[in-house]
């Protein structure tokens, strides 16, 4: 299954036809929508240790935040790059722009809580109260902020049903949805085990502690 | 197909590459850890 989503990468790769700079979308999108995607799974997660604290659904949240925060540098990166060539500039504070910083430093400082507090019951308990407050804010910062405000970004952001594109694009532009959620599927379940293992660890060295 | 875009494309499967052969490593290695870890034997 990893090697069909490998191959699925390179093939978005090799192909891609219209419009030179357009391509740059191929992977702009699929990148903020895995974001947006990693965002809603860490509160889910958050949501769930709250209510049943289980050690696992901490690990899936701080998996997921990481993952998120990842992605949207990637999408931020990649969305400065087509901003230079579709509106001559890298940067230029457009609400979009501006929104996407803020996400960013909502998230960031979610790692700088969960670093902050030694207690590791307490930091569980406070990152998990942050990210359900954090994703309160990611509907308004993805959603709302670009569209009530004049933004040159597309109107239809997150609406990947676009006429304008022709067949062939379309398909290579959903491969490459699948394609980032297979690879965020795939560092999310690595990130995971290693947490499981980590946690293993822990628990074999406080035994060995006790004997 | 311009000219440039082929070296684009080039670059764009390398970094692709590198990133799958990384992350099957990685993937790998975890295998490992885990095998290890559920038979102390090793």
């Amino acid at each position: 299954m990893l090697i069909i989503i490998a191959s699925f990468l390179y093939a978005k790769a090799a192909v891609g036809f219209p419009g030179e700079t357009s391509r740059i979308m191929i992977y702009h999108v699929p990148q903020a929508w895995v974001a947006t995607l990693a965002f809603f799974i860490s509160m889910i997660a958050s949501i769930l240790y709250l209510s049943k604290r289980r050690l696992n659904a901490d690990h899936i949240a701080v998996t997921a935040a990481e993952l998120g925060f990842l992605f949207s540098i990637l999408a931020t990166v990649s969305g400065s790059i087509f901003a230079k060539v579709t509106w001559g500039s890298y940067w230029n504070w457009d609400p979009r722009e501006t929104s996407i910083v803020i996400l960013l430093m909502i998230y960031g400082a979610y790692f700088a809580l969960r670093s902050a507090v030694p207690d590791p019951e307490r930091k569980r308990v406070f990152s998990a109260a942050y990210a359900i407050l954090a994703f309160a804010t990611v509907p308004f910062l993805v959603f709302v902020i670009p569209r009530i405000t004049m933004s040159l970004h597309p109107e239809d952001t997150m609406n990947p049903v676009d006429p304008q594109l022709d067949s062939r694009f379309m398909t290579v532009f959903l491969g490459a949805m699948v394609a980032y959620s297979g690879l965020f599927g795939w560092m999310f379940n690595l990130k995971y085990r290693l947490l499981k293992i980590e946690e293993k660890i822990y628990k074999g060295l406080e035994e060995w502690e006790m004997d | 197909m311009g000219n440039g875009l082929i070296y684009v494309m080039a670059v764009n499967i390398v970094i692709w590459i590198g990133i799958a052969f990384y992350l099957f490593s990685l993937d790998r290695k975890i295998k490992k850890l885990e095998r290890e870890m559920n038979d102390p034997s090793h």
